[in-house]
Order: structure tokens, then C-alpha cells, then sequence
């Protein structure tokens, strides 16, 4: 029965539990899902991270290589993140060149490197003009079940803060860059920027975490990024109906809360890979 | 090519119980704004801030593709074009932007199963450039005489290194600015309907700015009355 | 979008009027419309308006390396971009024959003629030249986009000026306009398209044709030429067929045209420079037509901030304080971790008596918070039957964990089961 009115009338069926202040799934208006993080899950890559929000799984490999710097900046080195949002994870993306929300994704997660400057890029200068590491971040959603950009941030930080990069030097002699990969060193990231996203229901009611079904039936929404300090590295809101300033304030006040716990966990996993080994 | 210098009309306030208080250097640059000025697209503008200068196209309502039908309401498409090359993700996420802006404000549902376009054309671009796409955009709809629930502006405010806020700034106080914020503000209530932020800043900027964008607005919508007051002047 | 078709009385008329001599616009045969050209605010920007089609050009360059088999010369890339913009049946990011033929015969009148000296854009021979990219933006189409295409082309490479640089030993520097003067390209010539549409077979001709002109007519002849009346490229389409007397008819005509438009185009050029020198604005803000009533400009004006950071502060005054201490997230397995919010609380009775008396030292903490507390106390991997969580979480290969987690879950089963008898 309820699964009928769910398809048939999927507004009125979730105007239905907020009106009683809870959601479809059982949470409360201002309640995230379940967060799981996995560290290292690719063996193979220089570093990653799996996560999960609720049925939302984004996971995140980072591959570094060695490349010349831009002639624009020859002492820093450069990352190239990307957002795919493969027809895998939805039936609503299809096969092809990325669309409209995969690119804007993309879009995000460039803007919050550079806001957030969690990395600086001169550290992955090796030789200023002559040698640089590039980090292609790749992010992969494996299940689509709505608010995937804080998905993504949460498995890029924690990918960024699992890698390791090999010491390389240049052969006075040969020129050539010597790579011992013996020696690893950890990447420093300076900014642990952490996403909430929030969406506007029936133009007045603000949930958290939305889900994908939830996402469909939104009349706005909006991700608010903290680091650790409280800063606001991006308050994404691209349209949708409006929002006055004091619900604005609410979100970042849950925003920073969400950071809290997130960069925690994230803290407390690294620590137990490294007991464990 | 003038650069744009606002000292005289600096407002300083001094925020007096906070430790993150600058003062703010608010100016717009000169406004400029023609509509119906293509012959082909149903709705037309071109909207100047300064040297900056976006172009903006409307069809519709038409005809839909099958594929992007919607079946109660119209299916709103919004395309920026670059002055240089071809499109990138950067104006794939503007297209984003604008184009959930207008759906906000239009009443697409009084057209089911159409089509409207918005095309975007950058003119130049010295600065504020998605404030003023979004204004752009704004006149162009108004040109085309959709019916829309409200009007909206773009205001982009930057933070300096110093902690002064400057709202509608050039390129160049772009590329020095520590944080820039573009905000669409809506004509009913005065809220924010869009927000693009670039660079990091305190929750205290952030609503400084919101309140300086909400000031600014009412000067944008004052424009807006008066250049469709003086386009309809001949006719009322 | 589809196009609208143009009906069958309309072609009609149109037709009628061609053989009577007469044009809709009130143009005589051999007529141009009229054309417009104003320059953008920083170099090498162009706008044509020729009647109502308005075209943009836009010239950029790039350091790059050089084509293999031509090491010693620059490179030259055209792009006619048919923007939705000019017309709405064309659509973005799609070739269209339109597209491809305007391109060509754009690349013949301007690559092929050779009118820019590629050879002073070598920087390094085969390592560094200059690639000069022009994009041509057709923002309204009213017929004969190739005329003003070519014209805005040429017009902005002429206006065009590239920065300066210096070459010591390997490393090349480029200087931004404060610190030396751009370069002009150095032009040799500037070729110019001509249109002529011909109808009833090639009976009647136009120059110069409008969109609705273009509709009807059977074919199109494109002659390029420069004011010294050398003929850069000819293309005619639509499958007429001209006798050698009619091809030199348009010859002369277009010579006429070219010189015409030559003229415009250099004093164009001089004008905008007599503009840059004297340090006016030439930007947009200055193109706007002043008169029309369409049209409106406004000062620049200050906004009124006064209260502005008092607003803010009662803003920030008015929310809660998040809460400043956290719950620890779980840790089941090493490289494994879980925050828990959206879950209800379904535990045991017992162990909420337990976290009570833990709590009280933290009375600020959120409920929820108080729910994570208990699970990392308690580590019991939560089996909940909410249809939104099923982790399985991968433990490392060490039988020893594995065990014991299995244990933990059957134990949170257990008593789980018992709180609901």
C-alpha cells in the first residue's frame, strides 16, 4: 500500500513523514546517514578511500605521476580531479561523454582544492621548472543515493591524507629523476574541508543529507564546506528557490558540527591503519 | 580600459564587537543595459557592468525534444558561450547556476511540454562576470515576456586581503581578492536565491557580504524598473 | 529546434519581387547592407553588424609547438562558431554542414591566401611559435554570415596585437602589455568575401542577400578578393551553373565591394586607435546607443553599508553555538571507520543506564552524539533492519578479528532480541 502511494504520489507521500517532523528512511530533518570510510582501498594506487553515506558510495584513487610543470607556474606542481558519475551508479546518467551534473560535480571539487587550499601545490614541486608530481584524483560513484558531493569531498580528504609518495631526485649527471620507493613520505595537507549538504523541501522545509529520491523532489539545494577552523571554504547553492540569511547560518552551524565528526573519523582511521602495520 | 576607482564614496563602519571587522569599499560601476537588440531570438539583452559585458538570448516557448520533455512544466535549457574556444566544465557550472536561478523565478509549469533557451554570450570579461550573466539573463527573460514569479540580480562581492568587502570588482581586484562571492538576490524578499563562492572566509564575511548584496540589489532592481519604464514610456 | 518553413505564397512574393527588380529592404540589386564595425575593449575584439546579422570576432594567441613539416612558421586556426544564439536551429557543439562549408571557405579566404605572415610568429624555430586562434561568434543571423564573418576576421587580426618577447638562449620570455608595447600582426593583404545568391537559375542576381533571400534562392557564389583585385578564393554551391560572363560580371562588382569595404574597415581602424591614444574609453559601456530607447545606462553609485556588519552580527547572535564536542566514530576494523546519525537508538536497555552516568559530565552534548558514545563503547557492529544500511564491512584477513566481530554481532542480535520481548 505504501509502496503504491510512494510511486503514485512520491510528494504528497513524503510531505506526508515531514509533516510529522521525520523522513521516509526513518531520520530526522536535520539527521546524516550512517558515514563508513575505508582507507587504502586500491592497493595499487598511491592512495584512496571508500566511502559510504547511507546507500551512497563514492570512492576515490589517486594516482601520482611525474610531469613537467606549467610554464605559468614552474614551482608548483598541479592536481587534476575528476568526477565520474558512471550509468553504474544510476539508471539516471547514461553511457557517453560526462553530463551536465558530473561536470558541475567536477566543477565543485576543483573549487574546494583551490578554496580550501588543503594542499599547497609548490610541496609537489620537485625541481623548480623541470620536474612536478601530478595528482589525478579520480572519484568514482559505485551507488547513487543523492548528495554525492559530500560523498566526494569526504573520500578525496581522506584519499589525499592516505598518500604516499615516493622520494624522487634528479641524477645530477644524467638529468634523469631517480624514483627509491623505499622511501615514502606522507602528503601534508594543511585544510581538512568537509561538505554538508542541505536541500529545501516544499520551498520552506530545510532537510539534511538528502536521498536520491528526495534530491528529485527538491526545490533547492545547497552544500556548505567548513575546514577545521570554522572558515567556510564554499557555501554551493546553484539555484533553487531562496534562502534568507538566518537559515543560511543555520546550515553552517550543522556544517561545522559535520566537520568535526567527519575530519574525527577520518583522524581515528589513519591511526588505525598505522597501529595496525 | 579606465581603471575603476571608488575612494570618494567609501562608507567605512567599523564593526566595533567583532574581532573580523573591515570596512567596505561599495561602489557598482556604471550600468548599462539594451534590450530587443538581436532580431532573431524571441527575447534579447545585453547587459553592461563596467567594461564587463554579457549578451543573452531567449527562444521559446517552442517545440521540445522528446528526450527532455517534461510533462508539466517547460524544459529549460541555458548555454554559455565563451569568448575564446569552446565551452568548459567552468561554464558547465555556470550553466548550472543560471540556469536553476531562472527556473526558480520563471512559472514554467503555464508552459508544459516547450522548450525555452537561454543563450549566453560573453562579450568581455573584466570582472563579476556570473553577476553580470545573471543580469543579463534577467532582461533577456523580461525581454522575452516569460511569465516569472519574481526578478532576480546577480551582485559579486570580493573580500581583499585586508578584509574589506568590494562589491562589482574588476578583474584585477578579482585576482587580488583573498575570497569572492557572487550572490543572486530575488526582488520579493530580498533572499538568496544563488550562491557561488571561490576562496576561504569566515561566517561573519559571509553574511556581511549576503547583507552588502541584498543593499546592492535594490539599486540593480531600481535600474531595472527604470529601463523598462523608459522602454515602455512611448507606449503607456 | 526546428525551423520554421517558409510557406509557399511567401516564396511566392519573394520571387515575384526579385524578378520586378525589387528588394523587401528597399535595396537596389548590387546593394550592401549597411555595416557596422566597433571594436571591443581590449585588442584584436570585433563586432560587425551588417543589417541585422552581427557577427563577433575574437583573435587569441598561445605559445606552441610548431607543425613538424613547417618548423619556421606560425600557426593559424579558424573557428566559426554557430552559437544557438544567431538562430535556433542551430544547436551547440554539433558540426553542421553549415558550419563546415563557412569554415572552409573562411580557412581559403584567410590561411590559404596567404595574407599573414606566419613566418614572423616563429619564436624558436621547431620548438616555440605563435598559434593565432581566431573565434568567430555569429550572434544574429539575417543571411549572409560569410561577408561579415570575413570582414570581423580580418578586421580583428588587423586590430590585433600580440605581446612581446624575448628569446636568450632557451628560455623565452613574455612580456605583459604594462611592461613593453603588444606587436601588431603583420598583414600583407586583407582578402574580403563577396556574396552573390542567384535566382531562377541564375536569371537574376543579389548581392549581399538577407536571411529570407537566402531561402529561396538556388545558388551561392562566394568570391574573396583583396583591394588590388586579386581573387583569393571562389566558391560557388548550390549547383547552378554560371557562364564564364557572369563569374567576371561578379569578379568587378566585388572589386567595387572590396574597395568599399576596405575603406571602412581601415577607417574603422584609425578611428579606434585615434580613441586608444587619446586615452578614452572605447570599451562597451561607451558602444551603447545612448539614443535608443531600449536602452539605458546608469552611473556609477555607491550602496549604502552602514548597518551592513550589525545585520551580520545579530545574524550570527541569533543561531546556536554548534555544540564544540564530538562524538568518536567507530573503528571496527583497521582502515575501517563509521560515524552513526541517522539510526534510531534500538539498543539495549542496559546500556543506556550505563551511558546515563557517563553523560552527565557532558551535558552539552547533542542526544545524537550520546548514541555514537554508547556504540564505540559497546563496538557492536549495528545490524539494524533500516532499508538504507547494509554494510558489510571487509575485515583484513586475520581470523582473529574476524571471530571476534562475528561474536560482537550476534551479541548485539541477542540482546537486541531480548529488549523487544
Amino acid at each position: 500500500m505504501a509502496a503504491g502511494f510512494k510511486t503514485a504520489e512520491p510528494l504528497e507521500y513524503h510531505r506526508s513523514f515531514l509533516k510529522e517532523n521525520c523522513r521516509s528512511d526513518g531520520r530526522e530533518l536535520s539527521e546524516f546517514r550512517t558515514t563508513t570510510l575505508n582507507i587504502g582501498s586500491i592497493s595499487t594506487s598511491d592512495g584512496s578511500a571508500l566511502v559510504k553515506i547511507g546507500n551512497t558510495t563514492v570512492i576515490c584513487g589517486i594516482k601520482a605521476e611525474l610531469a613537467n610543470p606549467t610554464v605559468e607556474s614552474p614551482g608548483k606542481g598541479y592536481m587534476v580531479p575528476n568526477v565520474d558519475l558512471p550509468p553504474l551508479c544510476s539508471s539516471r546518467f547514461q553511457a557517453g561523454p560526462p553530463g551536465e551534473q558530473a561536470q558541475a560535480a567536477s566543477q565543485f571539487i576543483v573549487d574546494v582544492i583551490e578554496s580550501s587550499e588543503m594542499i599547497q601545490t609548490e610541496d609537489l614541486c620537485i625541481e623548480r621548472g623541470k620536474l612536478c608530481w601530478v595528482l589525478y584524483c579520480d572519484l568514482m560513484c559505485l551507488d547513487y543515493d543523492g548528495n554525492v558531493l559530500d560523498a566526494c569531498i569526504i573520500a578525496l580528504l581522506a584519499a589525499l591524507k592516505n598518500t604516499q609518495l615516493p622520494e624522487v631526485k634528479i641524477n645530477t649527471e644524467t638529468c634523469l629523476p631517480e624514483v627509491t620507493s623505499e622511501k615514502k613520505h606522507r602528503l601534508k595537507i594543511y585544510r581538512h574541508p568537509v561538505g554538508a549538504s542541505f536541500g529545501i523541501f516544499d520551498d520552506s522545509i530545510l532537510i539534511i543529507d538528502p536521498t536520491a529520491e528526495e534530491e528529485i523532489l527538491l526545490t533547492a539545494q545547497l552544500t556548505v564546506v567548513t575546514d577545521e577552523e570554522g572558515r567556510l571554504c564554499s557555501v554551493h547553492k546553484p539555484g533553487g528557490t531562496s534562502l534568507s540569511g538566518e537559515k543560511l547560518q543555520e546550515c553552517i552551524t550543522r556544517a561545522t558540527t559535520r566537520q568535526k565528526e567527519i575530519q574525527k573519523l577520518i583522524d581515528k582511521v589513519i591511526e588505525s591503519v598505522k597501529t595496525a602495520q | 580600459m579606465t581603471s575603476f576607482t571608488c575612494d570618494e564614496s567609501v562608507s567605512l563602519c567599523e564593526g566595533n564587537m567583532m574581532e573580523v571587522c573591515g570596512s567596505t569599499d561599495s561602489c557598482l560601476r556604471e550600468f548599462g543595459c539594451e534590450q530587443s537588440l538581436l532580431s532573431r531570438p524571441d527575447g534579447s539583452a545585453s547587459f553592461v557592468q563596467g567594461d564587463t559585458s554579457v549578451l543573452a538570448g531567449v527562444y521559446g516557448p517552442a517545440e521540445v525534444k522528446v528526450s527532455k520533455e517534461i510533462y508539466d512544466r517547460a524544459t529549460l535549457e541555458v548555454l554559455v558561450q565563451p569568448k575564446v574556444g569552446l565551452p568548459t566544465v567552468k561554464e558547465r557550472s555556470q550553466e548550472q547556476c543560471v540556469r536553476e536561478t531562472c527556473e526558480a523565478s520563471l512559472l514554467l509549469t503555464l508552459h508544459p511540454r516547450s522548450s525555452l533557451t537561454l543563450v549566453l554570450q560573453v562579450l568581455h570579461d573584466d570582472g563579476s562576470l556570473l553577476s553580470c550573466s545573471l543580469n543579463a539573463a534577467c532582461m533577456a527573460l523580461m525581454d522575452a515576456g516569460l511569465p516569472m514569479s519574481c526578478l532576480f540580480c546577480g551582485v559579486t562581492c570580493a573580500i581583499d586581503a585586508d578584509g574589506r568587502i568590494i562589491t562589482d570588482p574588476t578583474a584585477a581586484q578579482e585576482k587580488e581578492s583573498r575570497a569572492l562571492l557572487t550572490f543572486a538576490v530575488d526582488s520579493t524578499e530580498r533572499k538568496v536565491l544563488m550562491s557561488s563562492t571561490r576562496g576561504s572566509f569566515s561566517v561573519h564575511e559571509l553574511q556581511q557580504c549576503i547583507a552588502v548584496s541584498q543593499k546592492a540589489s535594490e539599486k540593480i532592481f531600481q535600474f531595472y524598473r527604470d529601463s523598462v519604464r523608459r522602454r515602455y514610456s512611448k507606449t503607456l | 529546434m526546428k525551423d520554421t518553413l517558409l510557406s509557399n505564397c511567401e516564396r511566392d512574393f519573394l520571387l515575384k519581387a526579385i524578378e520586378e527588380k525589387k528588394r523587401l529592404d528597399g535595396r537596389q540589386t548590387y546593394d550592401y547592407r549597411k555595416i557596422k564595425i566597433t571594436f571591443g575593449t581590449d585588442y584584436g575584439c570585433c563586432y560587425v553588424d551588417l543589417g541585422k546579422t552581427r557577427v563577433m570576432a575574437q583573435v587569441s594567441c598561445e605559445l606552441v609547438a610548431p607543425k613538424e613539416n613547417r618548423p619556421n612558421e606560425g600557426i593559424m586556426f579558424f573557428n566559426i562558431e554557430l552559437s544557438p544564439l544567431a538562430s535556433p536551429i542551430f544547436e551547440q557543439g554539433r558540426q553542421s554542414e553549415l558550419s563546415v562549408k563557412l569554415n572552409r571557405q573562411l580557412e581559403r579566404c584567410l590561411r590559404n591566401s596567404k595574407c599573414i605572415d606566419t613566418e614572423s610568429l616563429c619564436v624558436v624555430s621547431g620548438e616555440k611559435v605563435w598559434q593565432i586562434r581566431v573565434d568567430v561568434h555569429m550572434l544574429n543571423h539575417d543571411g549572409n554570415l560569410m561577408d561579415a564573418a570575413s570582414i570581423a576576421a580580418i578586421t580583428a587580426l588587423c586590430h590585433f596585437r600580440r605581446p612581446d618577447i624575448a628569446v636568450q638562449g632557451e628560455e623565452v620570455t613574455v612580456y605583459s602589455p604594462e611592461e613593453r608595447d603588444p606587436i601588431a600582426l603583420s598583414i600583407y593583404h586583407m582578402p574580403i568575401s563577396v556574396s552573390f545568391s542567384f535566382f531562377q537559375q541564375g536569371t537574376y542576381l543579389l548581392v549581399d542577400p538577407c536571411e529570407r533571400e537566402e531561402r529561396v534562392m538556388d545558388g551561392l557564389l562566394m568570391i574573396a578578393m583583396n583591394k588590388h583585385r586579386e581573387i583569393c578564393s571562389v566558391q560557388s554551391s548550390g549547383g547552378i551553373m554560371l557562364l564564364k560572363e557572369q563569374v567576371l560580371r561578379c569578379s568587378k562588382i566585388a572589386s567595387v565591394k572590396v574597395s568599399e569595404i576596405t575603406e571602412l574597415i581601415s577607417k574603422a581602424l584609425e578611428n579606434d586607435k585615434k580613441a586608444r591614444k587619446a586615452g578614452g574609453r572605447c570599451g562597451f559601456a561607451e558602444s551603447l546607443p545612448q539614443e535608443r530607447i531600449t536602452a539605458l545606462k546608469m552611473d556609477e553609485m555607491p550602496v549604502e553599508v552602514t548597518d551592513v556588519t550589525e545585520q551580520a552580527y545579530d545574524i550570527i547572535q541569533k543561531t546556536k553555538e554548534p555544540p564544540q564536542t564530538v562524538p568518536s566514530p567507530l573503528v571496527p576494523a583497521p582502515g575501517v571507520g563509521q560515524v552513526d546519525q541517522g539510526q534510531q537508538n534500538t539498543w539495549g536497555l542496559e546500556e543506556e543506564e550505563e551511558e546515563r552516568e557517563d553523560g552527565v559530565e557532558e551535558e552539552a552534548v547533542m542526544e545524537v552524539e550520546q548514541q555514537k558514545e554508547e556504540e564505540s563503547k559497546g563496538n557492536i557492529v549495528e545490524i539494524s533492519d533500516s532499508e538504507e544500511e547494509e554494510v558489510i564491512i571487509l575485515h583484513p584477513e586475520t581470523p582473529d578479528t574476524l571471530h571476534k566481530s562475528s561474536c560482537h554481532q550476534q551479541g548485539s542480535a541477542t540482546s537486541k532480541k531480548k529488549h523487544k520481548k
